[in-house]
């Protein structure tokens, strides 16, 4: 049981890695932060276009697709959508990339 | 005529290439690299594509790589500290 050839989980099966599934409070807080930097950024496009009354699709479509970080839900803000996942819901942070991607919506039920 | 004030704030390392293209094209080399920009549907398209890297002011005016630096520097001549009363 004890001693240097414990069977432990990484001696016995190799590998393990063990990444929390939840975020914790900080890293959600970081999180709902960074959502709030792009929100702001459409923004100020949106803002800066519409006083030269421009319309551009971009920013257009994104206003109308997206939801604003206090429109979300906690479940699309720190999860997303994955088939092969138990409940269909795997971790945000399995995302590539994911503290420089946008990643808001997910299937409707799901 | 108003600009954009354009910072990189997040590295473009390890984005999709056409990502890395528009911080190219906007001529954001680096991070906290400032760019200007006038408010143009084009310009609103490109910062629309590196959203999540940058921050973005509206300004009245584009300024000058001297002006930017100058905006940086600390205050000449130093000032007396006081003792807070305790």
């Amino acid at each position: 049981m004890f001693g240097a050839f414990r069977p432990t989980n990484s001696l016995s099966g190799g590998l393990l890695w063990k990444i929390p599934w939840r975020l914790s409070k900080f890293q959600k807080q970081r999180q709902r932060k960074r959502l709030r930097a792009v929100d702001s950024v459409v923004a100020t496009l949106d803002k800066a276009l519409t006083k030269m009354s421009i319309t551009t699709r971009a920013v257009e479509r994104w206003k109308e697709e997206m939801p604003v970080e206090q429109e979300m839900v906690p479940k699309d803000k720190y999860s997303i959508f994955d088939r092969k996942e138990k409940k269909y819901r795997k971790s945000i942070r399995k995302l590539p990339k994911w503290t420089r991607v946008s990643q808001r919506v997910n299937p409707p039920g799901y | 005529m108003s600009f954009f004030r354009i910072t990189l704030t997040r590295s473009g390392i390890g984005m999709p290439k056409r990502t890395q293209g528009v911080l190219k094209a906007l001529g954001l080399r680096h991070r906290m690299a400032t760019v200007f920009y006038p408010v143009t549907p084009e310009v609103a398209g490109q910062i629309m594509r590196v959203k999540e890297l940058v921050t973005v002011q509206e300004v009245d005016k584009a300024l000058t790589k001297e002006e930017l630096r100058a905006e940086r520097r600390p205050e000449a001549g130093f000032y007396l500290e006081t003792a807070a009363p305790r």
